[in-house]
């Protein structure tokens, strides 16, 4: 995909992959927004609004299959492709 | 009794000169402060040469200084513009000339966002934090400049409630926003009637979930004045999470919430509401979209303390019916009234026939008249002699009526039903959308022959958009491409979501693109498995 291609590839993880890949194609694209980076606050740039944030929760249980709880949907642990990634880890140990 | 906005601060500044009033992010200022430091920007802003009339625009997101300045500009005689902090710069420029804005409240990255030829219509910007002095023609002016003006007294300036205070710009079906004009009465109409109705008082604790550029903020901050309350402006990083925000509920003890329906279903879905964390909940008001029965049973069973209010008007109105939730009819209620007209207003609706329904089963558009209603919208006599037109229905004065362009149905119950709308205008989330405005974004696209934007009906948040374009002939461009130019024009919540290519659009025997094929084909893909949906 042309997005993944847009970040350095050297040993990108599969995992932060996937899940930049789906917020650019689900999200980010329905926002007129074709490029973000992994630490940017997709909050603030307006990648996610009320109804992404549960496209991503979808996401993140049915296609990576973790648990979300509703506590654990906040700003800081959604905040980014890299927080994210941390959430998902976190889960899998 | 006031007649201009901003003796409602004078008299709870008098009243609870210590009480909180306004909470943001953490910080929040008494009625004291707030009274003062709207008069010193009333003086700064004066000073700077702002007179009665000038559209002073507010460019920033929702903090305390945003109620000082609503205060400071209307004290200063002027009229505020709220701008959508998180608009395009095309748009928020569009607005800024529209209505001949000179001088912006800011900050120092939105100024900076915006276009040099958007600056250079402006004569100063007041920052509400400190920033480094300008490094173009527009003079920057410090917040912390305000102390330098008296805080015990406003400028004296000559204002009746006929005057401007706020213009609020919705979307427009010519592919630009257009501004409402709302004047001092407009306003005070909707919020005397709310004081009176909910009984807000002093003890009370007031949401602010919607934007301020949304009429709904003017309860939320209007009537906290009124009333000597305090209002808690509920900023992106809590409205999001569900969660989050019935915690904040529950530890501010809010009394009284105001917000759109999705809003509420989303609290519903994913934040455990329950009655005991929110027992110091009193009222929920919605409005801006319809609430689906489903959901609204569910919330009204959860919160049973709870007075649920529907509340419904454009913002040419702010609010002009509404319907208190009835528990006992909730369960045999296909749909929700929009109620009976508000007090100091009133509805009805016009037939075909152009006759005044009268009869319980007639349909018509929705009119309303009386001091709420709008003059209509800035700079544009044209689309104002369309919605705001002389009262045909009585002739012993000249009057003005407004044309909600809303369908309606009045019912046995002697309530009015909203049944859908005369045009192309839909509610997403509550925000205004004409697909009009959307499809222009699309054309403005060199690729792009044609182009329909189609409302998707959804449960949560009302519609969704999606698109179907054909190109010229010959050219390629990807979805993503085109979203990308959406949003250089036009809020997020209006780029369509999916945009789907053909070689051609389907036509009407007139020749007419054929939106009503192309709606039918769209909600059909839409209900398919995401697999076989139409998409990019």
């Amino acid at each position: 995909m042309s997005t993944v291609n847009q970040t350095p590839v050297t040993q990108a993880p599969v995992l932060k992959d996937q899940i930049r890949e789906f917020i650019m194609e689900n999200l980010a694209h329905a926002k007129g927004i074709t490029s973000f980076s992994d630490d940017e606050s997709l909050m603030e740039s307006g990648v996610i609004d009320s109804l992404g944030i549960f496209r991503l929760v979808s996401f993140l249980e049915e296609e990576l299959r973790v648990r979300v709880s509703d506590e654990e949907i906040n700003a800081e642990t959604l905040k980014s492709v890299n927080s994210i990634e941390q959430l998902v880890l976190s889960k899998k140990k | 009794m006031a007649y201009i906005l901003q003796q409602l601060l004078t008299k709870s500044a008098a009243l609870h000169p210590e009480k909180t009033a306004v909470w943001a992010r953490g910080r929040s200022i008494t009625y004291r402060e707030l009274d003062e430091r709207s008069n010193q920007l009333a003086h700064l802003l004066r000073r700077h040469g702002i007179k009665k009339g000038d559209r002073v625009g507010l460019y920033f997101p929702k903090c305390v200084e945003s109620v000082i300045s609503m205060l400071g500009v209307v004290k200063a005689g002027a009229v505020y513009v709220p701008l959508d902090p998180q608009a395009p710069p095309d748009r928020v420029g569009y607005i800024i000339g529209n209505c001949g804005i000179r001088a912006l409240i800011t900050k120092e990255d939105k100024r900076r966002g915006l276009d040099q030829s958007t600056l250079a219509l402006l004569e100063f910007c007041v920052m509400t934090e400190e920033a480094a002095k300008s490094s173009n023609g527009t003079k920057i002016i410090p917040w912390s400049m305000l102390s330098e003006f008296p805080g015990t007294h406003a400028p004296k300036v000559v204002l009746t409630e006929t005057d401007l205070a706020y213009i609020l710009y919705t979307s427009g079906s010519t592919g630009r926003p257009k501004g409402v004009m709302l004047s001092h009465q407009n306003a005070l109409t909707f919020v005397e009637w709310c004081a009176a109705t909910f009984e807000i008082t002093s003890e009370d604790r007031l949401s602010n979930h919607a934007p301020l550029h949304f009429d709904l903020s003017v309860f939320d901050v209007y009537n906290a004045l009124e009333a000597g309350a305090t209002v808690f402006l509920i900023t992106e990083d809590l409205a999001l999470f569900p969660s989050r925000l019935a915690s904040f509920i529950e530890t501010q003890e809010i009394t009284v919430w105001y917000s759109v329906p999705s809003a509420l279903t989303l609290l519903l879905l994913h934040a455990n509401l329950n009655a005991e964390k929110l027992s110091r909940l009193r009222l929920i008001l919605f409005a801006g979209e319809v609430f689906p029965m489903k959901y609204l049973r569910q919330l009204a069973d959860l919160l049973p303390h709870v007075e649920l209010q529907n509340l419904y008007g454009p913002t040419e109105t702010n609010v002009c019916t509404y319907y208190e939730v009835e528990r006992e009819r909730l369960v045999s209620l296909e749909k929700l009234p929009i109620g009976i007209a508000c007090e100091n207003t009133e509805v009805f609706a016009v037939n075909d026939r152009d006759e005044i329904v009268t009869q319980p089963g007639g349909t018509g558009e929705l009119y309303v008249r009386g001091p709420a209603v709008t003059y209509g919208y800035w700079a544009d006599p044209e689309k104002t002699a369309k919605m705001v037109v002389p009262n045909r229905f009585q002739r012993n004065f000249e009057e003005k009526i407004y044309r909600t362009g809303d369908l309606v149905q009045l019912a046995e119950d002697g309530n009015y039903y909203f049944l859908g709308r005369r045009d192309s205008m839909i509610k997403s989330r509550g925000y205004r959308i004409e697909l009009g405005e959307i499809e222009s974004a699309l054309l403005s696209h060199e690729a792009v022959k044609e182009a329909v934007a189609i409302a998707i009906p959804d449960d949560i948040v009302s519609n969704r958009i999606v698109a179907v374009i054909a190109a010229h002939d010959g050219i390629t461009i990807k979805p993503s491409e085109l979203q990308q130019h959406c949003g250089s024009r036009i809020p997020k919540y209006m780029i369509p979501e999916l945009i789907e290519f053909r070689d051609s659009l389907p036509k009407t025997s007139t020749g007419k693109i054929d939106r009503v094929q192309l709606t039918q084909e769209s909600i059909r893909a839409a209900s398919q498995p995401a697999s076989e949906a139409v998409s990019q």
